[in-house]
């Protein structure tokens, strides 16, 4: 049992605030996602927990115990770094041994345990190498091995997979989760990667600006955002957001923006005029008129065919194209004009400040 | 005619090795002039036009001020005369030298790299004093013998050994925090932090993990402040006069009103002081290479 809990915890670098009044609790056996962008405090955060870093102010408390005052090495923690960490003048076996050693296992007993820690994560052939002679994969294989071989309670990953490549950070995050589920330990992970989240997380820990912006597992953060920011950070592709206008039509009310004018869902006829955002998901837009909600037509500027899914793209005054994603079966042509239909429980709407409107 | 690419190239490449050649040339002649000289008789020193190579190289020389082998020379009368060595004494100035050169050093980068440490770690000194700190190395060391020698013969120093090292290990101090830090600097933060999490304490984790990946740039160091202190010459000269003497000043007596310009013995003394350091350079030649090439760290 590994419960941590993070009590009013703020961090200031001089003026700089880079985590506000932070409380959560992380339950034993979590698999826990931080996810912001860069700044956001998540590894400031992570740092805090790990003890590397004093937090200004609020507690930090493993198992009911403040460890503020612990040192890293007394936290019953084990951590995994992006840059890996390796040591680079001991073999990979000693990397590995370290921890050990630092705990003075006794020796016969850390051979056997870097042998069964390092089939556990495939890399029994490495252990006479140096570091320098593995792949970036490989390294943070044995990083992870390195971290594993102590049995700390909880694991602290700070972006281990972001120095990978796309096809090797695929098969380490499958690695994470086969590993979390074989354990049945703690992971806390941080990642600007929202790909990582969604796939990894029980739960994620959305931040902006050091504050937690939304938590819930990957499912309800991507179906129900609470904000703009939200609504943009997770799904790929993203979330069409165009910014426009709320204003009174007849009964009810209608989002008029530069490129198009339709009429709001019925649900949202209390929503005060003004200036606004309205968001649908790429893969909730409807092309032809079929699903009952607004429409406009216009013409496709690209079409991206990748196989199983298509990608419309229309010109907007927005930064961004508005996009579309189709069955890679349906057949539409560039500079078709073709009905694109806003289904009315797929619209999200958001005020001038990027809070949910409901 | 325009050139092709690989004419190009090649022309490129034909001026850098003659600019390199060139250089080099500049800068291996007065090495080739001090071995050269210290194997001529004293006929062929001052020749016109000078001899390159001597067809009648002796080690007279090196025995005359290594050996201490007293030696007879013929005056402008033609007459037979003694030749005395009596204020020369170079196998105590060497013994001086190393002495004083090695302690000054072993002390400047033992102090300076824990400095060096909590400078890159634990910003112990802001960059403003960092730069300070290098500043007391533009300040000529004439200027600090004045105040220095008053300060050094009321306390005793003047002319010791001690007082050399106190002053040696403090000028290069400056020098052992630069340069060690930027080899500290290379340490990544995450490597020491791994090893504090797998439980190692703070001077575990210097131990085991920041000093092998300095250690080859502390040696460069070591090198480098060796090679100062062994050829300081100013300081010694003017804060030692008879007791302590060091190689370097050892060697200005070769020049002199009472010895004429002797400079074979002069030459064959110059190769006592060089060997050291290149017998020392050819020892720790390996951590040189990677010393002096940094980023051995692979992030």
């Amino acid at each position: 049992m590994s419960r941590i809990e993070l009590v009013d915890l703020r961090k200031e670098y001089g003026n700089v605030v880079a985590v506000k009044a932070m409380d959560l609790t992380i339950e034993d056996g979590e698999f826990i996602v931080f996810v912001g962008p860069s700044g956001c405090g998540k590894t400031t955060t992570l740092r805090m927990i790990a003890g590397f870093e004093d937090p200004t102010n609020g507690e930090i408390r493993i198992d009911g115990t403040v460890v503020n005052e612990k040192e890293p090495g007394d936290r019953d923690l084990g951590m995994v770094f992006q840059s890996h960490a390796l040591f680079p003048h001991k073999n990979v076996a000693d990397n590995i041994a370290f921890g050990l050693r630092m705990k003075k296992v006794p020796q016969d007993e850390q051979a056997a345990r870097v042998k069964e820690v390092s089939e556990l994560v495939r890399i029994t052939h490495l252990l006479g190498k140096m570091p320098a002679q593995c792949s970036g994969g490989e390294s943070q294989r044995i990083a992870l091995a390195r971290t594993l071989v102590t049995e700390p309670s909880n694991f602290l990953l700070d972006e281990p997979l972001s120095s990978l490549d796309a096809k090797l950070r695929r098969e380490l995050r499958a690695e994470c989760d086969r590993l979390h589920d074989e354990l049945q330990k703690t992971f806390i992970y941080v990642t600007h990667d929202q790909e990582e989240a969604m796939t990894l997380a029980d739960r994620i820990i959305v931040m902006n600006q050091g504050e937690i912006v939304q938590q819930g597992t990957p499912m309800e953060i991507y179906s129900d955002p609470v904000s703009y920011f939200v609504a943009d950070f997770f799904g790929n592709p993203a979330m069409n957001l165009i910014d426009g206008e709320f204003a009174k039509s007849g009964d009810g009310m209608e989002f008029k923006s530069g490129h198009f004018d339709i009429p709001l869902p019925a649900k949202f006829s209390a929503v005060t005029s003004g200036s606004g955002t309205l968001g649908i998901r790429p893969e909730n837009v409807g092309i032809g008129a079929s699903s009952g909600g607004a429409t406009i037509e216009r013409e496709v500027e690209l079409v991206e065919p990748l196989g199983k899914d298509t990608l419309l793209y229309f010109e907007t005054e927005e930064a961004r194209p508005f996009v579309a994603v189709i069955e890679g079966t349906e057949e539409v042509k560039r500079h078709a004009n073709v009905t694109i239909n806003f289904p009315d429980d797929a619209i999200f709407l958001f005020d001038a400040n990027g809070d949910r409107i409901r | 005619m325009a050139m092709t690419k690989t004419q190009r190239r090649n022309a490129f490449s034909a001026f850098r090795y003659l600019m390199l050649t060139f250089w080099l040339l500049i800068v291996a002649f007065p090495i080739f002039w001090m071995v050269s000289t210290s194997f001529k008789p004293d006929s062929e020193w001052f020749a016109w036009p000078p001899v390159y190579i001597s067809e009648n190289a002796t080690l007279q020389n090196y025995l005359v001020v290594w050996a201490d082998v007293s030696e007879y020379a013929t005056n402008e009368k033609g007459e037979l005369q003694t030749y005395t060595q009596s204020l020369q004494r170079p196998w105590e100035a060497l013994g001086n030298s190393a002495i004083i050169s090695v302690i000054a050093t072993t002390l400047s980068v033992l102090f300076g790299s824990v400095l060096a440490y909590g400078v890159s770690r634990y910003q112990i000194l802001s960059e403003g004093r960092m730069f300070q700190l290098l500043m007391l190395r533009m300040v000529p060391p004439i200027v600090l013998v004045a105040p220095i020698s008053i300060w050094y013969s009321s306390l005793g120093l003047l002319d010791t050994i001690l007082g050399l090292v106190m002053l040696y290990f403090l000028t290069t101090l400056p020098y052992a925090v630069w340069m060690s830090k930027s080899f500290i600097d290379e340490v990544p933060r995450e490597m020491e932090q791994a090893a504090e999490i797998l439980g190692a304490s703070r001077a575990r984790t210097i131990w085991e993990v920041v000093l092998p990946l300095v250690r080859s740039g502390l040696v460069a160091t070591f090198l480098f402040i060796l090679i100062l202190t062994w050829s300081e010459y100013l300081l010694a000269l003017l804060l030692s006069k008879t007791a302590v003497v060091t190689l370097p000043v050892e060697l200005s007596k070769y020049q002199g009103s009472t010895e004429g310009r002797v400079y074979g013995r002069q030459a064959a003394l110059s190769v006592g002081i060089t060997l050291p350091l290149i017998v020392v350079g050819m020892i720790i030649r390996k951590h040189l290479a990677r010393g002096f090439s940094f980023g051995m760290v692979r992030r």
